[in-house]
């Protein structure tokens, strides 16, 4: 799915956007060095891995020795990351040529890392004293039940019974970007909001995650430390009890919120509190990497355009509502039918027919998944003319000149639209052009030049 | 075994079975103390599991007399945590081993009273491709397997034939055979597992950089070895894959001839030209025997019944077609 990827990377530019020292002192901890290493490409984490114990600069030269004539491009995509990251830093010299040498700091906590192993600042609790730890099946339950609380709130907070404890303004926060709100209407959500709703769990938690994280910076804390929690976060054990003493001031606010959008739960004993990370925490160096998550599907479709939803969540019903008509609901099934209104209310609101597609595909249900295609062709095709249909016309900002005063200027204006790559139309009998608007300035000048 | 099925799966996520050379007669005459090469392999595998969170990681013991499974990271419970001293999953590693060289040991009866001190190599491999045949039943969702041998004992003539067949499975499931070489002087069946199966075969010049070559060479997970230049095998011994190819070859020939002349490849037919391969009767390397065109099997001298397959031999052409016809079905007398 091509927006993870989006979503990841940007996570990703946003560490290496970071100043030096910011990051030099992010590769202190060995946990951010992990995550860091894991979302690199398979070439890169191999260089890292590769220069782990070597301390003196590698030429480029002799890296480049290793890639074969065809894997160049790789080669050079995996350097150019690590340079980005600081991992490795570059370095010119007139004999040998350009050579690279690996971050100080990165480098002796990856060698900690492999030979020692990490230790995480905090111990699981004895089970003594924690009184009855969910299973893993309640956790899970919890994190999804949370998240799409969340998530419905966040579209829809109409529809929401149970309120989130987030408070206002930082749902304002995740809102923005996602919904619009014109005076006094109810709020809409834009075309990055709908195309936010048809990524998966974790592409989503990455995106609420960064804004969580840009957000911070302006109530003054530092994001620096808000991200090497997160990734410090995804290294504990799913469902340990962890003592919420062993966090400092800011950490035990961020892991308040954390517990609305299911990355945690909190829980409280006799004397002391602790926190039970769930799944949803430690994916987050998972999804990092580019790669596509498979999930349990619920969506069937049928080649007569009728949909069946096994599912009883409000957050799935307020999706398919999306782009399709629901037409009735049982406990535990959605029927819907995509028709040519729902698709032309979807396209409007900017989600494409491939997104659509590849969401019924994504989710198709176990017993058509196995099926080629899981999505039937004349659906598929059906909602890809569809869309096409409404692109027919394509609007292009222009502007019309007439009225030239004899043929040479019309002629010398022409080819000079030409040369600049605008122009659209012309009419040599009448003498009139229409220029594409992004050279209109430049033929005014050249215009008047002849003038 | 099943993988959960909400995991995650990229290109480089890998599966690797390490097959460790734990025999003790190795070990004992190697230039590299075992408490060094174990620790270099710890780093390797640590850094292979630092690499991705869902690389998986199955050591497989190779002893004297048996060899075992002994730390399976998927069984085991996740964490990246230690004691600060060790990983953790090296400690459970390392306890693990130290097991299974004691019953190894306790295996052991007549005591190596010559012979060649070979460690079971066709016996961790068979035990390395069972584990990615389950694997690879257990889902259309699974890790990249690869085999990497870390070897350093003799070849053992006598496994030859069980060697060439997990070789020859493992290709055919395409499973690459990495091979790390620690002994004097190279394993003619490692370089042709790797060879065959189309991984790499390395034989370290300096044993105390031996992590700078697993992580150099062998963390390379498939993907990225479309991309990269990896150490080719230069002068692999290719007696016994050559043999193997050629027979067919042969046998292909003799089977294609009108049915007539069939009874020829009843009989046991010296093959001059081939470069042969170890005999299955005495594991001699022999230059020139005898097929069975039955089974393939090879032989240095002359036998009566094949001694694999039951074949009788030594029909002539005098019987006649029908005959053979019948001879062929009484493989098992």
């Amino acid at each position: 799915m091509p927006q993870v990827r989006i979503i990841a990377k940007n996570f990703m530019d946003m560490v290496a956007a970071l100043p030096a020292m910011k990051l030099d002192r992010l590769y202190q901890n060995a946990f951010i060095c992990e995550a860091i290493l894991r979302s690199l490409q398979p070439l890169a984490k191999k260089y890292v891995i590769q220069m782990c114990y070597i301390e003196e600069p590698i030429t480029s030269k002799s890296l480049e020795e290793w890639v074969l004539p065809g894997g160049f491009s790789k080669h050079k995509v995996a350097i150019d990351r690590l340079l980005q990251l600081r991992i490795f830093s570059e370095s010119f010299d007139r004999t040998t040529g350009t050579s690279y040498r690996m971050n100080a700091t990165f480098q002796i906590n990856l060698q900690k890392l492999i030979t020692c192993g990490a230790i995480l600042p905090r111990e699981p609790m004895p089970s003594n004293i924690t009184i009855r730890l969910p299973s893993s099946q309640e956790l899970e339950t919890y994190a999804l039940q949370q998240w799409e609380c969340f998530l419905l709130q966040l579209i829809n907070s109409a529809q929401v019974e149970r309120m989130t404890n987030i408070s206002p303004s930082m749902m304002r926060i995740f809102q923005r970007g996602l919904l619009t709100q014109r005076d006094k209407e109810t709020p809409r959500l834009t075309e990055s909001g709908f195309q936010f709703l048809l990524m998966d769990t974790n592409a989503q938690l990455w995106y609420i995650i960064r804004e969580y994280i840009s957000n911070s910076e302006e109530i003054g804390v530092d994001p620096e430390d808000l991200i090497s929690f997160m990734l410090e976060l995804s290294f504990h054990e799913t469902g340990q009890a962890y003592n919420m003493n062993t966090l400092d001031e800011i950490q035990r606010n961020t892991i308040k919120d954390l517990e609305d959008l299911g990355l945690v739960k909190l829980q409280q004993g006799r004397k002391e509190s602790w926190f039970i990370p769930t799944k949803l925490a430690t994916n987050l160096s998972v999804s990092l990497t580019d790669s596509s998550s498979r999930k349990e599907g619920f969506v069937m479709v049928e080649t007569n355009f009728r949909m069946y939803a096994y599912s009883s969540s409000k957050l799935h019903t307020e999706i398919l509502r999306l782009f399709s008509r629901v037409e009735y609901q049982l406990p535990n099934l959605i029927v819907a039918s995509i028709t040519k209104e729902s698709l032309y209310n979807a396209f409007e609101n900017g989600i494409t027919a491939e997104q659509i597609i590849s969401f019924l595909q994504q989710n198709a249900h176990a017993r058509v998944a196995e099926r080629v295609p899981s999505v039937p062709e004349n659906v598929t095709d059906q909602i890809r003319l569809w869309e096409s249909d409404l692109n027919r016309v394509e609007m292009t900002p222009a502007h019309f000149y007439d009225e030239f005063p004899s043929r040479d200027v019309y002629e010398a204006a022409c080819d000079f639209a030409r040369e600049c790559g605008g122009l659209l139309w012309e009419d040599s009998k009448k003498m009139r052009l229409v220029v594409n608007t992004e050279v209109h300035l430049q033929m005014r000048e050249h215009l008047r030049r002849q003038k | 075994m099943a993988p959960a099925p909400s995991k995650l799966y990229a290109d480089d996520v890998s599966l690797l079975l390490v097959l460790l050379d734990t025999n003790p007669l190795f070990w004992s005459n190697c230039a590299l103390p075992f408490s060094k090469f174990i620790s270099h392999v710890l780093a390797f595998l640590n850094a292979f599991l630092r690499l991705h969170q869902l690389n998986q990681v199955v050591v497989i013991a190779t002893g004297y007399n048996s060899c075992d499974y002994i730390y399976d990271s998927s069984s085991a419970t996740s964490g990246s945590s230690g004691t600060g001293k060790m990983p953790v999953f090296c400690s459970k590693l390392l306890e693990n081993l130290e097991e299974f060289v004691i019953r190894d040991e306790q295996l052991e009866k007549g005591g190596p009273g010559g012979g060649i001190a070979s460690s079971l190599l066709s016996g961790a491999l068979s035990m390395a491709l069972c584990y990615i045949q389950r694997v690879f039943r257990s889902g259309p969702l699974h890790p990249h397997p690869r085999i990497l041998c870390l070897h350093g004992s003799q070849d053992g003539p006598e496994q030859y034939v069980a060697i060439m067949n997990s070789i020859f499975s493992a290709q055919h499931s395409m499973v690459p055979i990495d091979s790390c070489y620690v002994g004097a002087q190279n394993s003619a069946f490692l370089q042709q597992a790797s060879y065959i199966t189309g991984g790499v075969y390395l034989k370290p010049q300096l044993l105390d950089g031996l992590f700078q070559y697993l992580s150099t060479v062998y963390a390379t997970d498939l993907h990225s070895r479309g991309a990269l230049q990896l150490p080719k095998s230069v002068g692999v011994d290719f007696r016994a894959s050559y043999a193997t190819f050629l027979l067919l070859i042969a046998c292909l020939n003799f089977w294609s001839l009108p049915s007539g002349i069939i009874i020829i490849s009843y009989s046991l037919s010296p093959l001059s030209v081939i470069r042969m391969s170890r005999c299955f009767c005495h594991k001699r390397t022999i230059d020139m025997g005898y097929i069975c065109s039955v089974c393939l099997s090879i032989f240095c001298k002359h036998h009566k019944k094949c001694s694999t397959c039951g074949s009788v031999f030594g029909q002539q052409a005098q019987s006649d077609v029908a005959s053979s016809s019948n001879k062929r079905k009484m493989s098992d007398s």
